[in-house]
């Protein structure tokens, strides 16, 4: 993996990026350029279909561009290149859906960013165990996912984004599928991990309320950023 | 490790499925082994290395063919031969003994009596008795640890034999499950009590380190008429080729438990895997390695072969000794617990599990993350 840290270089910088599917007749991403700084609050708003879950999905290396580069970190997200490892050491991602695993318990689908990475499971376990701690879980650690409200399965994929200290978080519509008391807790607690941890926050969101939150809103629509603008 | 039985139903059919297969192929090496252990035993007892039937007689084993006695001492002459004994078969219908211990339901059945010179019991392979030789002119019987058994006789029990009770003075075990099957008295009174001249057929000794098929050959030359000969090595060949089928069998058997085990196990892996589609994007999403999702998906699999393993060893196991105690003690046989049936079994449930294993892990290992996290 390609390493090349350097002080001026932006935490994230994308260039030309674009991305098309169905053999280009669908164009999600239409040559973004965007450079954000390590430690930022961002939110990505536009209407569905405009992109902007594509583009969290690049950053997070779930999926390739057509053409254009992505470098976060220093780490060039080249195509055809493992990026399991990146995304193990340095992304966690926040659902919708939340996605945990039915059948394994909290405090397990907290520990499955972490099985297998050489951390031994003490530490896992003390992690998991702590961080459920954090997003007040701790009495439902041996719960199935299918017992908890839809609040607390987020605070558990939130838990489970936190256990491998990732440098940035990306969070698809997070509070999308919560009612809007319980998406405010949800929305306090991610604020709150940014605000502690230092960690670079993206978060896609269709509510302007929501992107508002953000230290900096970039607008999509059609694949192509229309407007980027700090917020006060 | 409960990946494997979240679909109980589907999973425990897959399970049985490849168990029945690997059930077959242990009955079959518990059978097989057992027919191999006592061949070779016979081989390794030490007794006649050839038997002397009447020319034509009807069964390779003689017990139909009469003999002159007279042959006894002629082939003892023969060159290359160490020593001869005649011996006398007769089936006798035990009846239930005079003490009441027979156990009803099996209190009629054929024993095996052969008369033989007390002093050459070691050529059918008799070597230590427990309690004391039969003599040679009262009506004296040893017998074989499985007679004993299945006759519900012990030292002190009498036979009937024509009419004539013969008493029980030793039990024998040579390890050969034909000869333990059976009782051995004196010849000379085996022919009193039936009215008979002649011997069934004779065993043959050859002296150490000669060539007994050879001897086999002279003694069948010299009369061609009279005399028809096996050696042991023959009967021996004749157990081993129905073995060998059988272990054909077991082969075909283990080839189809892998061919439809293996099919059974890709459907059951294949449907996990679309079942989980959204949960493998997941685990990809948090930075899980390809190869560590190829390995999850095939080390269950592994799971539920290794359990196929277990329960069709089990299985195997039961309707064997279900079989035996069907066919009662009488059975001259015994099944033979060898690893290597065991072994064989594992190792077609671990290449079930493999051949069925590594396509719907290669599947789920290339699934694209953003797809499968939009699989609904």
């Amino acid at each position: 993996m390609d390493m090349k840290i350097s002080n001026d270089e932006p935490f994230i910088k994308i260039s030309n990026l674009v991305k098309n599917y169905d053999n280009g007749t669908i164009k999600a991403l239409n040559g973004i350029n965007l450079e954000i700084a390590r430690g930022d609050f961002i939110s990505i708003i536009g209407p569905s279909g405009s992109g902007k879950s594509t583009l969290l999905n690049m950053l997070g290396a779930l999926d390739n561009p057509n053409s254009g580069t992505i470098q976060i970190d220093g780490i060039n997200l080249e195509k055809n290149q493992d990026l399991s490892e990146f995304r193990s050491k340095k992304v966690g991602f926040v659902f919708q859906l939340h996605n945990l695993i039915p059948n394994l318990t909290v405090f397990e689908n907290v520990q499955i960013p972490l099985i297998g990475t050489g951390v031994s499971e003490n530490e896992i376990e003390k992690k998991a165990k702590n961080l459920l701690e954090s997003v007040g879980l701790k009495n439902k650690l041996n719960q199935k996912p299918t017992k908890l409200s839809g609040g607390e399965r987020q605070r558990v994929a939130i838990a489970r984004a936190l256990v491998n200290n990732p440098s940035i978080i990306l969070a698809d519509e997070p509070t999308g599928s919560l009612d809007s008391k319980t998406g405010d807790v949800i929305l306090d607690m991610l604020k709150k991990i940014h605000d502690e941890n230092n960690v670079t926050l993206i978060v896609v969101t269709h509510e302007p309320y929501i992107a508002n939150m953000a230290d900096r809103t970039i607008k999509i629509r059609d694949g192509e950023i229309i407007e980027d603008c700090l917020n006060n | 490790m409960k990946n494997p039985f979240r679909n109980k139903t589907r999973s425990a059919l897959s399970i049985i499925g490849i168990a029945i297969g690997l059930a077959t192929i242990v009955a079959l090496g518990l059978i097989t082994g057992g027919m191999q252990e006592s061949v070779q035993t016979t081989l390794n007892s030490g007794g006649a290395e050839i038997t002397v039937t009447e020319a034509n007689s009807q069964g390779g084993f003689g017990s139909s063919g009469r003999l002159n006695e007279s042959f006894v001492e002629i082939l003892a002459n023969i060159s290359g031969v160490s020593s001869t004994a005649g011996v006398l078969s007769t089936t006798v219908q035990s009846s239930s003994d005079s003490q009441g211990r027979g156990d009803g339901f099996g209190s009629m059945r054929g024993l095996s009596v052969n008369g033989i010179d007390r002093g050459k019991l070691s050529l059918v392979g008799i070597k230590n008795v427990n309690g004391t030789l039969f003599k040679e002119d009262s009506n004296e019987i040893i017998l074989g640890k499985n007679a004993a058994e299945s006759q519900n006789k012990t030292i002190g029990d009498t036979i009937t034999i024509a009419n004539t009770e013969f008493k029980i003075t030793g039990i024998f075990e040579t390890g050969n499950m034909m000869s333990d099957s059976g009782a051995y008295t004196s010849l000379k009174q085996l022919q009193n009590v039936t009215n008979s001249d002649y011997v069934n057929y004779i065993l043959v000794k050859t002296i150490e380190n000669t060539n007994s098929s050879s001897i086999s050959n002279n003694i069948e030359k010299k009369y061609p008429d009279e005399l028809s000969t096996i050696t042991a090595e023959e009967q021996a060949e004749m157990i081993n080729s129905a073995i060998d089928i059988l272990n054909i069998a077991s082969l075909a058997i283990s080839a189809l438990a892998i061919v439809i085990g293996g099919i059974g196990i890709i459907n059951t892996m294949i449907m996990a895997v679309y079942e989980r589609t959204k949960e493998i994007g997941v685990l990809k999403a948090v930075g899980w390695k390809s190869k560590r999702i190829l390995g999850m998906i095939l080390g269950e699999t592994l799971v539920l072969t290794l359990v196929s393993g277990i329960v069709g060893t089990i299985f195997g196991i039961v309707i064997c000794e279900v079989g035996m105690m069907l066919l009662g003690d009488s059975s001259s046989f015994s099944l033979a617990y060898n690893l290597s049936t065991f072994l064989r079994a594992f190792g077609v449930a671990i290449l079930v599990g493999i051949i069925g294993g590594i396509y719907p892990a290669y599947r789920a290992s290339k699934l694209a993350p953003t797809e499968a996290l939009r699989y609904e």
